[in-house]
C-alpha cells in the first residue's frame, strides 16, 4: 500500500514538475507609446515522456506576467485566462496572435526592438526560464 | 476595297471602344454581387443610421466622414494586447497594398471602452500604426447607436478591480462603401493575401 501511495505521489509531483518544457522562437512585441501592457509568443512544446502543466509565467522585466487565451465564440473575441496550460507528452501548444499568448503588464526599463527579456514558466516547484526578443512583426 | 476598308475604321473603332468600356467597367467600378473568400459580401449594401462620435483629434466624426472612400472599420479597444494590435498591423499592410494597386481604403478603429480609450490615447495609439488611420469612439449611447447599426456587439467583462477589466467585442470587421453602407464584413483569421483579393473584386482603381 506505502508503494502504491509512493508512485501516486511520484505520478503527481513528476506531473507538476517542467522537465521536458521547451520553450522556442519567443518574442514580444514592444510596448507602444503610452500603454503598460504587450504580448508575447512562443512555441511550447513537451520533450518529455510525462505531462506537464504551465501553472504560472512570470518575467523579471515586467511587474506583471500573465498568460490568457484570445477565443472568438458566436462571432465574438473574448479574452480569458489560459492557465493551467497542460501539456501532454510529445504535445505543442503554439502562444500565437489570436490564441495563447502572454500577456505582460509595465516594464520595469525602456525596452526597444531587438531587446531580450527572460520569462519564466513554473510548474508545480520547477520553472525554467526562456529569452523572447523584442520584435514588431511575427518572426 | 479601299472603300471595304475605310469601312472597317469605324468598325474597329467602335469594338475598341466597346472593349475599352468593359475594361473600363471590370476596373472602376464593383461587380453587382461580389463573393468574398474572407467574410460576407452583402448582395445589397445595408445603410448606416445617423451616429457623432469623436476622432483622435477631438473632432466629430459622423456618416459624413464614410462618404467618398471605401472604408474597413475594426471594433477594438486600446488595452487589448493580443487581437487588436495584430489586426491593426494587419490593416496597415492591407492599406498599403490597396494604394499600391491604385485603391483607396481608409481604416478606422472604433474603441468600445470610452473610459480608457480618451482621444489622447486614441491619438497616440492609432498613429503608432498609421498616420492615417482614424480613432472615434463616443459616449456608451453614441456607441450603442452606431454598434447596433453596424451589426456588432460589445460588452465589459469585469476584473479583479474596477480598473482591472476586459471588453469582449465582434471580432469582425466591417466593410462600408463609398456611400457610407454597410457593404459586408470580413471574418477572423484574417489572412491579407484574402482580404486584398476579396477587396480587389470590388473597390476600383482610382481612375
Amino acid at each position: 500500500m506505502k508503494t502504491l501511495t509512493l508512485a501516486v505521489l511520484l505520478q503527481v509531483g513528476s506531473a507538476l514538475a517542467c522537465d521536458g518544457l521547451v520553450v522556442e522562437q519567443g518574442w514580444i512585441r514592444p510596448p507602444m507609446p503610452g500603454m503598460g501592457m504587450t504580448a508575447g509568443y512562443a512555441r511550447l512544446s513537451n520533450h518529455g515522456r510525462r505531462p506537464l502543466a504551465v501553472e504560472e509565467v512570470s518575467s523579471p522585466d515586467f511587474v506583471g506576467t500573465e498568460l490568457h487565451r484570445t477565443l472568438v465564440e458566436n462571432g465574438v473575441s473574448r479574452m480569458r485566462p489560459g492557465l493551467p496550460l497542460p501539456l501532454a507528452p510529445g504535445a505543442v501548444q503554439t502562444l500565437e496572435p489570436g490564441e495563447y499568448h502572454l500577456m505582460l503588464f509595465e516594464p520595469k526599463r525602456p525596452l526597444k526592438v531587438g531587446d531580450s527579456v527572460l520569462v519564466e514558466f513554473r510548474c508545480g516547484t520547477q520553472s525554467m526560464q526562456a529569452p523572447f526578443t523584442l520584435r514588431l512583426e511575427i518572426p | 476595297m479601299a472603300s471595304n476598308s475605310r469601312n472597317l475604321v469605324p468598325a474597329f473603332a467602335a469594338l475598341a471602344a466597346l472593349g475599352l468600356g468593359v475594361f473600363a467597367a471590370t476596373q472602376f467600378y464593383p461587380p453587382a454581387v461580389a463573393k468574398f473568400d474572407s467574410g460576407i459580401y452583402l448582395p445589397q449594401s445595408r445603410a448606416v443610421g445617423a451616429f457623432e462620435l469623436t476622432d483622435q483629434d477631438d473632432q466629430p466624426f459622423t456618416n459624413a466622414q464614410l462618404q467618398g472612400h471605401w472604408t474597413i472599420l475594426f471594433a477594438g479597444f486600446t488595452h487589448c494586447p493580443d487581437v487588436c494590435p495584430s489586426t491593426l498591423s494587419l490593416l496597415k499592410h492591407l492599406s498599403d497594398r490597396m494604394l499600391q494597386s491604385g485603391r483607396r481604403l481608409d481604416t478606422v478603429f472604433l474603441s468600445v471602452d470610452p473610459e480608457r480609450d480618451t482621444p489622447e490615447q486614441l491619438l497616440s495609439y492609432v498613429r503608432y500604426f498609421s498616420p492615417d488611420f482614424t480613432g472615434i469612439s463616443g459616449s456608451k449611447q453614441q456607441l450603442d447607436s452606431l454598434t447596433a447599426s453596424l451589426g456588432l456587439a460589445y460588452v465589459k467583462v469585469p476584473g479583479a478591480s474596477d480598473a482591472d477589466y476586459t471588453m469582449d467585442h465582434s471580432a469582425a470587421m466591417v466593410l462600408l462603401n463609398p456611400e457610407g453602407q454597410v457593404a459586408g464584413y470580413f471574418q477572423p483569421p484574417f489572412k491579407i493575401d484574402l482580404l486584398a483579393s476579396d477587396l480587389e473584386r470590388v473597390i476600383p482603381r482610382t481612375p
